[in-house]
């Protein structure tokens, strides 16, 4: 399975010139910007906000209750969302005046086991958007900085950049088109993202311009230990993400773990992006840069 | 092998002995036991997540700015809002060492009265029905107590480098400090961009005190070990441990009961005032006169008169040592002194609005009157607080969640070691491999049980993202070895880990540069995510990376031909 697409993979670098092989992230690139932008147009941000951010409550109990007995039960609250997962009952509340929030409480507290609440007030939910966008604006330029410094040169350089960017923009794309919204949890994942991203741009470099031999072998050797590198990882998260989603289907008694499920969900997006991008994009711009540069210098 | 150093024994060398130290240590640290009746057992913290409990998160409320402001029309203001009187201000003379103002009005004006305001020296004379008044203060006093007036708030003046600043204890815009300085033909003072010198929030101080306070007033229940911890400059977070969020919210909002007695014979005391009649409370001083540390404190009217009434009903005026005035804090002894002489003395005639409780000269007597500090506000937070989040695990949930975050782990370690073994389909490199990555999982965690820190879910998902990253890099380190599909000649094999090695330092230090953001701002919860990656991605690429490269060299030469 792996080495089935790590070949392919390969073979589909060989067969294609710079030009075609970039197209396709590039193309993705694009598409996942033109979803932000369409987010943005109709909600004011570009990727849907979470309860964290935007103020609010969830409330989730464990019941054999129905959801409709619970609507008409919270029917004085301003219940935004209610869903059932397995034996649980998941409640949003929009914001709510300080008296209200501790009467729905004590409430809750009172007359249901397996209680999670999380309460949000939306100008602390609008400070903490403002700080999120500051850490991953952080996060990106320090990472920028330090790849420049490592390499030193610029086109080197600045594929990492913008491949971690376009794994950032295609991933938080997919969290519009999945309808995951923006939470504590998922803004680690961007910037977590941005770690991982980079360990397969830098071996790519590293083997491409510091190792002997033709371009096209070190790409393939790089392909094939990089490709391994983000399949593990992949296999990591996806067990995390079925384990913390799925895991109240096999037995009531377990439940879901949003923070871990957004967390997991939202990396493997960036990191299928990262492979997309890191071996097409990548390594098309870097084939280009060192076939230009090595026939000048064969020239002169 | 005939290269010395491979002739010495992996045992003997550095980077073995400290991965087996790091492993003992991690161990010794983490104590991980099993027993038929507890079940599994360790001295790893949980977060609140993952035992259950309760935690709120408030936001404290305030501004720090610099101000300048005419002396004059601060007199003029502070004088009409506090005896209602309209003066005339004739000369203003400002000096290093303070402000003089020379002021009149048509009324009385008492020095029982301007003593009272609290602003200096004044000397008072009267000639045809003028009063004419000589004060010596300073701006400083001045613009603190016309701000304190017209926001009904503590005012704190404190030097920093770049000038005087301001903290005032409650919500206050820009814009409306802005009207205020006006009416005084005052502004906020701006800096060398020409910036104005405002921010919302507190000092570090007060923020600390604040936390001090609820720290002592949720202990002082009877609860044990509430911790109180702050999030950024602005923010402080209580986590009540196996409490629900409903009795939490009432814990928190329950003041602490304050109350000031004055003995009369023997044991026997009686009540003097409670305190809501305590109208601010101030930072802690040292006395030059007597040589004492001290608190000082204001009483409302009532206050002042009731404490007046007591101490002459129960003589203490006359003899103040037989009649020592005793504070409560929930009916616990905080504080006992007789009045000083001159008060005692003082009381005879008048109310006393500004007191100063005196703990003594050396350095303890200064712990016990910042400890006085605390008790003094019983609860009455130094800034208003308002609540901005709150939530609850409960305790069955909580293991539950504990339960499955492992499961997670695990088999996430599994489905690791699948990818891997499909991959090279060598025994020889699965086991060094997956043993690393559970070595670096023991050493995350014996970090976090010898610092005490709390493991929470978020942190859990941040060691699974390091069995990731972990992972990744083992397998740049195989690579680089095995880049002929065999073991290469020794000095071959030292270059190939040192460019190994520097792919994986680049990516490290790039990980933890990302992360790093979470560690400094204020996100409660994602803390510990940040905090497990970057320390999980330090005792990888220095301790457990290193050891794997020693060891894979070894591994593969004993079992060169273990396929399958």
């Amino acid at each position: 399975m792996v080495v089935g697409l790590t070949e392919r993979l390969d073979s589909f670098v060989r067969t294609h010139n710079d030009r075609q092989l970039a197209a396709i992230p590039l193309a993705l690139f694009v598409i996942a910007l033109l979803i932000l932008a369409f987010t943005f147009a109709s909600t004011g941000a570009p990727v849907k906000l979470g309860m964290e951010f935007k103020g609010g409550t969830m409330i989730s109990v464990a019941t054999e209750e129905s959801v409709l007995s619970f609507e008409e039960t919270f029917a004085d609250y301003p219940l935004n969302n209610i869903r059932q997962t397995g034996s649980r009952v998941i409640m949003q509340f929009g914001p709510m005046s300080d008296d209200m929030q501790h009467e729905l409480v004590s409430n809750v507290v009172g007359s249901y086991t397996g209680v999670e609440i999380n309460q949000i007030g939306p100008v602390y939910g609008a400070s903490l958007q403002k700080q999120a966008v500051i850490a991953v604006i952080i996060s990106f330029i320090g990472m920028a900085l330090l790849v420049f410094l490592i390499f030193k040169t610029f086109v080197p350089s600045i594929i990492v950049v913008v491949s971690a960017l376009s794994d950032i923009i295609i991933a938080a794309a997919f969290m519009n088109v999945a309808g995951i919204e923006l939470s504590l949890g998922t803004v680690a994942a961007l910037l977590m993202i941005i770690g991982y991203s980079v360990d397969s741009d830098i071996l790519l470099n590293t083997r491409v311009l510091k190792r002997r031999g033709t371009t096209q072998e070190n790409i393939t050797s790089a392909m094939y230990t990089g490709v391994t590198m983000t399949t593990t990882t992949l296999a990591a998260l996806i067990v995390m993400y079925l384990v913390s989603t799925y895991s109240y289907l096999l037995s009531s008694s377990l439940s879901q773990i949003t923070l871990l499920s957004n967390i997991a969900i939202v990396l493997i997006f960036g990191l299928v992006a990262d492979l997309i991008n890191t071996w097409m994009l990548n390594t098309s711009i870097l084939r280009w840069h060192v076939n230009k540069n090595g026939s000048r210098r064969r020239k002169a | 092998m005939r290269d010395d150093e491979q002739e010495q024994s992996i045992y003997r060398d550095y980077r073995i002995i400290l991965f087996a130290l790091a492993i003992i240590a991690s161990l010794f640290f983490i104590q991980p036991w099993y027993s038929s009746d507890e079940g599994f057992t360790s001295n790893l913290n949980y977060g609140l997540d993952l035992q259950g409990g309760s935690w709120l998160q408030v936001k404290l409320q305030g501004a720090v700015v610099q101000l300048d402001a005419d002396s004059g029309l601060l007199i003029r203001e502070i004088v009409k809002t506090n005896l209602g009187e309209n003066v005339e201000i004739r000369t203003v003379e400002e000096r290093e060492d303070g402000t003089t103002v020379i002021f009149t009005s048509g009324s009385m004006l008492t020095n029982n009265q301007i003593d009272q305001l609290g602003l200096g020296q004044a000397t008072i004379s009267r000639s045809n029905n003028i009063t004419e008044l000589t004060l010596h203060t300073s701006k400083v006093t001045l613009i603190t107590r016309y701000l304190s007036d017209s926001l009904k708030a503590e005012v704190i003046p404190g030097l920093v480098s770049s000038g005087m600043q301001y903290e005032i204890r409650t919500a206050v815009s820009q814009e409306e400090l802005e009207i205020l300085m006006a009416v005084v033909e005052g502004s906020i003072v701006t800096d060398l961009n020409g910036e104005p010198i405002y921010r919302e929030g507190v000092t570090v101080e007060t923020r600390d005190l604040t936390k001090e306070i609820l720290s002592d007033k949720l202990n002082s229940l009877g609860l044990k070990d509430i911790p109180v911890r702050t999030a950024g400059d602005d923010y402080i977070i209580i986590d009540f441990a196996g409490i629900d969020l409903a009795t939490a919210k009432n814990i928190a909002e329950r003041p602490g009961k304050f109350e000031i007695r004055i003995a009369t014979q023997g044991n026997e005391s009686m009540h003097v005032l409670y305190g809501d009649e305590i109208r601010a409370v101030s930072i802690v001083g040292y006395n030059d006169n007597d040589g004492q540390w001290y608190v000082p404190f204001t009483l409302t009217d009532a206050g002042a008169l009731a404490l007046q009434k007591a101490a002459i009903e129960t003589g203490a005026t006359r003899n103040p040592l037989s009649h020592n005035l005793i504070m409560y804090l929930d009916d616990r002894e905080v504080y006992s002194a007789p009045l000083s002489h001159s008060a005692a003395a003082r009381l005879e005639e008048v109310p006393i609005y500004s007191w100063q409780a005196s703990t003594g000269p050396d350095e303890d007597s200064k712990a016990r009157a910042e400890q006085l500090q605390i008790h003094l506000r019983a609860g009455a937070l130094p800034v208003n607080v308002e609540l901005v989040g709150s939530g609850q695990v409960d305790a069955t949930l909580g293991k539950q969640f504990k339960e499955q975050a492992v499961l997670a782990g695990f088999l996430a370690l599994f489905g690791v070691a699948f990818v891997i073994y499909r991959k090279y389909k060598k025994k020889g490199i699965l086991v060094p491999m997956v043993a690393t990555s559970v070595s670096e999982v023991i050493m995350i965690l014996g970090f976090a049980a010898a610092t005490g820190w709390q493991l929470d879910l978020a942190s859990i998902a941040g060691i699974i993202a390091v069995i990731g990253t972990g992972i990744d890099h083992l397998v740049i380190i195989t690579d680089e070895v095995l880049y002929e599909g065999k073991l290469p000649p020794k000095k071959v094999y030292l270059a190939r880990i040192t460019k190994a090695f520097s792919i994986i330092f680049a990516a490290a230090a790039t990980t933890i540069l990302a992360m790093s953001p979470l560690v400094f701002m204020g996100f409660g919860a994602l803390k510990g995510f940040a905090i497990t990656t970057i320390v999980g991605v330090l005792i990888g690429i220095f301790i457990a990376r290193p050891a794997y490269a020693r060891v894979i060299p070894e591994v593969l030469e004993t079992n060169p031909n273990d396929t399958e």
